[in-house]
C-alpha cells in the first residue's frame, strides 16, 4: 500500500518535471535554444525572400535600395523581360534538357545495373561489382579527365552532359541494397515461369524498387540542375550549350554582359523594356530566382525521399 | 553440346579467346587518338580518335575550311575519309558482336561467325578507304601546309586485328561445320548476365579508368594541340620544377596552406552538425522542429553559384546590408563586404556551414530517433539533467556515425572541390582562397600548363587514395569495420 503510494508520487513527480513545471534553467535554455534555431532558419530563408521581393517590385525603388523587407510597387516585368533574353532561355533549356534526359538515363541504368549485380550467377560478379564501385574512391584529376573527354570528342556537345553521368556507382549501391531486400521468392517463381532477366527486371524489379528509384532520381536531378563545372570546362567553344548556372555565374561576374544580352534579344525590345533591363542588379536577381524556383518547386517532394536516401547511404554494401 | 562432344570444340574455344581479345583491343584502341589511322593530315585535330572521326564529320573538318576553299584538299576526300572511318567503326562493332555471340551455344556461335566475317571484311574495306583518302590528300599541291601523314602504326594495327578476326571467324565456322547445332539460340546465364552489364562496365572504364592514361602527360613536354612523341619525353622534369622553381614552389605552398586550413577548419567544426541535431531535438514543439529542419536543409540543394548570388544580394555594395546601414546613417555609402580581404578562411567556413549544416544534421537526427528511449527514462529517474543526458546518452549514441564521417573527411582533406572558391574568388581575396582543386583548374585550363597541372593533380589523387586507405585502416582497428 505504502509502496504504491510512493510509486504514484514518483510518477507524478516525473510527469510534472517533464511536462508542466519547467525550472528556471529550462526556461532560459528553451528561450536561447528556440531563438538560435529561429534566427538560423530565418537566415536560411531570408536571402531567398529578399531576392524574390526585389524581383517583383518596382525597379526604380529597387535601384534606390528601398525594397528591404516587403515588396513595393508590384510588377512582374522583370520575368517578362527575361523571356526576351535569348541566352537565358537557351541556358534554361539546356539545363532542363540535361536534367530530364540525364536523370532518366541515369535512373534506368542504375536500376538495371543494380539489379544485375545482385545476380550471383554472373561471370565474376564480385570482380565486376568492385570494378564499378572502386571508381567512387579515386579520380585521375581534373586535367586528365578533361583531356580524356576531349579525346572522346565529348567537348562542345550536349552529349557531354549526359553520357558520363549514366553510370553512377553510388546510386548502383543504393539500388542493389534495396533490391536485395526484396524477397527472392518473387523472382525465383518468375524465373520458373520462364521469364528472362530483362522481363523480370521490367515487370518485377522496376515497379518494386520505385521508392529508391524516386530517391536517386531526385538527387540526380538536383545534381544535374546545379552542375556548373562541366559546362565551364567542356563547353569553352560552345556558349549556346552553357547551363543556366554557368550563365548566371557569367552574369554575376560581368555586368557588361547585360548590354550584349539586350542586343541578342529580339529587335522588338521596347524602350521601357530596355530601361528595365538596364537595371543590372535586378537582372541578376531575376536570373537567380529563375534558377532557384525549380529547386524550390521540387523541394516538397524531395523532402519525403531525402531522409531515406541519406540513411540508405549509411548502409553501404 | 554435352551429349555430342566434338573434337574440334576445344580448338574453337581457344581460337575464340584470341578473337575476343582482339575485339576488345579494337574497341578500346578505337578511342585512343594516338593511333588513329584516320588522322591523315595536319588539319585533323591531334585529339581525334578513330571513333570520333567516324561519328562526327563536323569535328573532322573543323580546321579544314581554308584548305577546302584554297583547293589544297578536295572536300570529297574528307567525305571519303569520314565514310571509311565510320565503316571501320561498324566493322569493329560487328567483330565485337561476334566475340559476344561466341559465348553462346553452337547455333549462336555459328551465327556469330557470320558477323565476324562481315565485320572483318567491312573493316578491311574501311581501312582501304582511309588509304585511298590519304592518297588523295597526299597528292596535294601544298604538302608543307597540309602535312599529309600516314599513321602506319595504327593502320597496320587495325588491319592485323581485322584480318585475325576474319580468319578466326572463317576457321571457326569451318571447324563447327560438322557439329550439329541446337534448336534455339542459347547462352549460359552467367555469360548472358555478363554481356548485359558489359556496356556499363565499358562506360565506367572509359570515363573513370581511361583518364588515368592521361597521367602520361605529366612526363612529356606537352602544349595544348600538339602530339605526344617520345622525343618530347622529359621524365620527371615537371616534378622537379614543382619543387625547385621558386615561384611555383611558393604557389604550391600557398595553395596547400589554404587547402589544409579550410579542410582543417571544416574537420575541426564537423561536430557542429551533431550539436545542431542534438539541440534541435531538444525543441519539443513538433511543428517548430519540422519547420527548422525543412528550411535549414534548403541551402544544401542550391548550387554554389546561387549561394554566391544570394551573397551578392545581401552583402554587396547595393545589397541588403548596405542599404539598411546607409538608410540608418551608419555608413555614408554602400560597402562590398565580399571584397574584404580579411578572414577569408573563416568566411568560407561560414558559407559552407550555412549551406551544409542543416543537411549534415539529418543523419544525426535519424540517429537520435534510433536511440533507445528507455535510456533517457532511466537517466531521468536517476536524476540526470538535460545536459547530462545529452552528454552521456545522445553523444555516445552518435559517435559511431560521427567517426565514420570524420574519417571520410580526413581522407578527403585535399579535395575541397573548386566551385565554392571559384565563385567567391576575386582580385582581393585570391591569395587566401585558392585551394588545390581551383589551382589545378586555373593552371591547366586557364593557363594551359597541362603537364604541370597534371603533376599536381596526380600527386593529389595518389595522396588522397593513400589517406583513404589510412582512414580505412584506422576505422578497422578502432571499430572493426571498414568504411569503404
Amino acid at each position: 500500500m505504502e509502496k504504491n503510494q510512493i510509486d504514484k508520487k514518483k510518477k507524478n513527480h516525473y510527469n510534472e518535471s517533464n511536462t508542466f513545471r519547467l525550472s528556471k534553467g529550462d526556461i532560459v535554455f528553451n528561450i536561447i535554444n528556440y531563438t538560435f534555431y529561429i534566427v538560423f532558419t530565418i537566415s536560411c530563408i531570408f536571402p531567398f525572400y529578399y531576392l524574390f521581393i526585389n524581383t517583383i517590385s518596382d525597379n526604380e525603388l529597387v535601384r534606390k535600395g528601398q525594397v528591404n523587407f516587403f515588396p513595393q510597387g508590384f510588377s512582374i516585368s522583370n520575368y517578362l523581360s527575361l523571356l526576351q533574353a535569348k541566352e537565358v532561355g537557351q541556358a534554361f533549356l539546356v539545363s532542363a534538357g540535361r536534367t530530364l534526359i540525364g536523370t532518366a538515363l541515369m535512373v534506368m541504368a542504375s536500376a538495371f545495373v543494380g539489379y544485375l549485380v545482385t545476380k550471383q550467377q554472373m561471370w565474376h560478379r564480385r570482380f565486376w561489382y568492385r570494378f564499378l564501385i572502386i571508381t567512387m574512391y579515386f579520380n585521375a584529376g581534373l586535367i586528365p579527365w578533361y583531356l580524356n573527354m576531349s579525346m572522346l570528342g565529348l567537348t562542345n556537345t550536349f552529349m557531354a552532359y549526359i553520357i558520363p553521368g549514366i553510370v553512377a556507382p553510388y546510386n548502383i549501391i543504393l539500388v542493389k541494397t534495396y533490391i536485395e531486400s526484396i524477397p527472392a521468392e518473387l523472382e525465383e517463381s518468375a524465373l520458373m515461369d520462364g521469364a528472362s532477366y530483362t522481363v523480370i527486371f521490367w515487370k518485377l524489379i522496376w515497379p518494386l524498387s520505385k521508392p529508391i528509384l524516386a530517391t536517386i532520381a531526385i538527387f540526380g536531378a538536383v545534381g544535374h540542375w546545379n552542375s556548373f563545372q562541366d559546362s565551364l570546362i567542356l563547353m569553352q567553344g560552345a556558349p549556346e550549350l552553357y547551363t543556366l548556372q554557368h550563365r548566371l555565374y557569367l552574369y554575376l561576374n560581368q555586368a557588361s554582359n547585360i548590354a550584349a544580352m539586350m542586343n541578342s534579344g529580339s529587335s522588338a525590345l521596347s524602350e521601357t523594356l530596355q530601361s528595365s533591363l538596364l537595371n543590372t542588379k535586378v537582372i541578376k536577381y531575376t536570373i537567380s530566382m529563375v534558377s532557384i524556383i525549380p529547386i524550390l518547386m521540387v523541394y516538397p517532394f524531395m523532402q519525403k525521399y531525402f531522409e531515406k536516401g541519406i540513411m540508405m547511404g549509411a548502409v553501404k554494401g | 553440346m554435352k551429349d555430342k562432344p566434338s573434337s574440334n570444340q576445344p580448338v574453337v574455344d581457344k581460337l575464340y579467346y584470341v578473337s575476343r581479345i582482339g575485339a576488345l583491343l579494337s574497341v578500346v584502341l578505337m578511342l585512343f587518338p594516338g593511333i588513329n589511322p584516320s588522322r591523315i593530315c595536319g588539319y585533323i585535330n591531334k585529339n581525334m580518335s578513330l571513333f570520333t572521326s567516324g561519328i562526327a564529320y563536323s569535328e573532322l573538318v573543323k580546321e579544314c575550311e581554308r584548305a577546302f576553299t584554297k583547293g589544297w584538299i578536295q572536300e570529297s576526300s574528307f567525305q571519303l575519309l569520314f565514310a571509311s572511318s565510320l565503316i571501320v567503326c561498324i566493322g569493329i562493332a560487328l567483330l565485337a558482336v561476334c566475340a559476344c555471340m561466341s559465348l553462346g551455344n553452337i547455333k549462336m556461335k555459328k551465327a556469330g561467325n557470320f558477323f565476324g566475317m562481315a565485320g572483318g571484311v567491312v573493316e578491311i574495306l574501311g581501312l582501304t578507304g582511309i588509304k585511298a583518302a590519304y592518297n588523295q590528300v597526299a597528292a596535294t599541291s601544298k604538302p608543307d601546309k597540309v602535312l599529309p601523314v600516314f599513321q602506319s602504326n595504327g593502320y597496320n594495327f587495325f588491319l592485323v586485328l581485322a584480318v585475325i578476326g576474319l580468319v578466326i571467324a572463317v576457321v571457326a565456322q569451318l571447324l563447327l561445320w560438322k557439329t550439329e547445332s541446337e534448336e534455339r539460340f542459347e547462352m549460359d546465364s552467367k555469360y548472358k548476365l555478363f554481356l548485359m552489364i558489359l556496356p556499363f562496365l565499358a562506360a565506367a572504364f572509359v570515363f573513370s579508368y581511361l583518364p588515368l592514361w592521361g597521367w602520361r602527360y605529366a612526363f612529356f613536354d606537352y602544349t595544348s594541340g600538339s602530339t605526344l612523341s617520345m622525343d618530347k619525353f622529359v621524365g620527371f622534369k615537371w616534378f622537379t620544377i614543382l619543387l625547385e622553381n621558386a615561384a611555383t614552389r611558393a604557389d604550391i605552398l600557398r595553395v596547400l596552406r589554404n587547402t589544409l586550413a579550410m579542410s582543417g577548419l571544416g574537420i575541426a567544426t564537423s561536430w557542429v552538425a551533431m550539436a545542431f541535431a542534438i539541440f534541435l531535438s531538444e525543441i519539443k514543439c513538433g511543428p517548430v522542429r519540422r519547420f527548422v529542419q525543412t528550411f535549414t536543409t534548403i541551402p544544401n540543394f542550391i548550387s554554389w553559384v546561387l549561394v554566391y548570388a544570394l551573397a551578392l544580394a545581401i552583402f554587396s555594395t547595393d545589397g541588403f546590408v548596405s542599404s539598411i546601414f546607409t538608410q540608418m546613417g551608419v555608413w555614408t555609402e554602400g560597402q562590398n563586404l565580399l571584397m574584404d580581404p580579411n578572414h577569408t578562411w573563416l568566411k568560407m567556413l561560414a558559407w559552407g556551414m550555412w549551406k551544409g549544416v542543416g543537411w549534415s544534421a539529418i543523419i544525426y537526427i535519424a540517429g537520435i530517433s534510433g536511440i533507445d528511449q528507455q535510456l533517457y527514462e532511466a537517466a531521468t529517474v536517476d536524476g540526470a539533467g538535460r545536459f547530462q543526458k545529452m552528454w552521456n546518452i545522445t553523444v555516445p549514441g552518435l559517435i559511431p556515425t560521427y567517426m565514420v564521417l570524420l574519417l571520410m573527411s580526413i581522407a578527403g582533406v585535399l579535395s575541397n572541390g573548386m566551385e565554392q572558391y571559384l565563385v567567391f574568388k576575386n582580385a582581393i581575396n585570391a591569395d587566401s582562397i585558392t585551394v588545390l582543386d581551383l589551382y589545378v583548374y586555373e593552371l591547366g585550363i586557364g593557363s594551359g600548363a597541362i603537364p604541370l597541372s597534371t603533376v599536381v593533380g596526380m600527386v593529389k589523387s595518389l595522396v588522397s587514395v593513400a589517406l583513404l586507405f589510412l582512414a580505412n585502416r584506422i576505422s578497422k582497428t578502432l571499430r572493426g569495420e571498414s568504411i569503404i
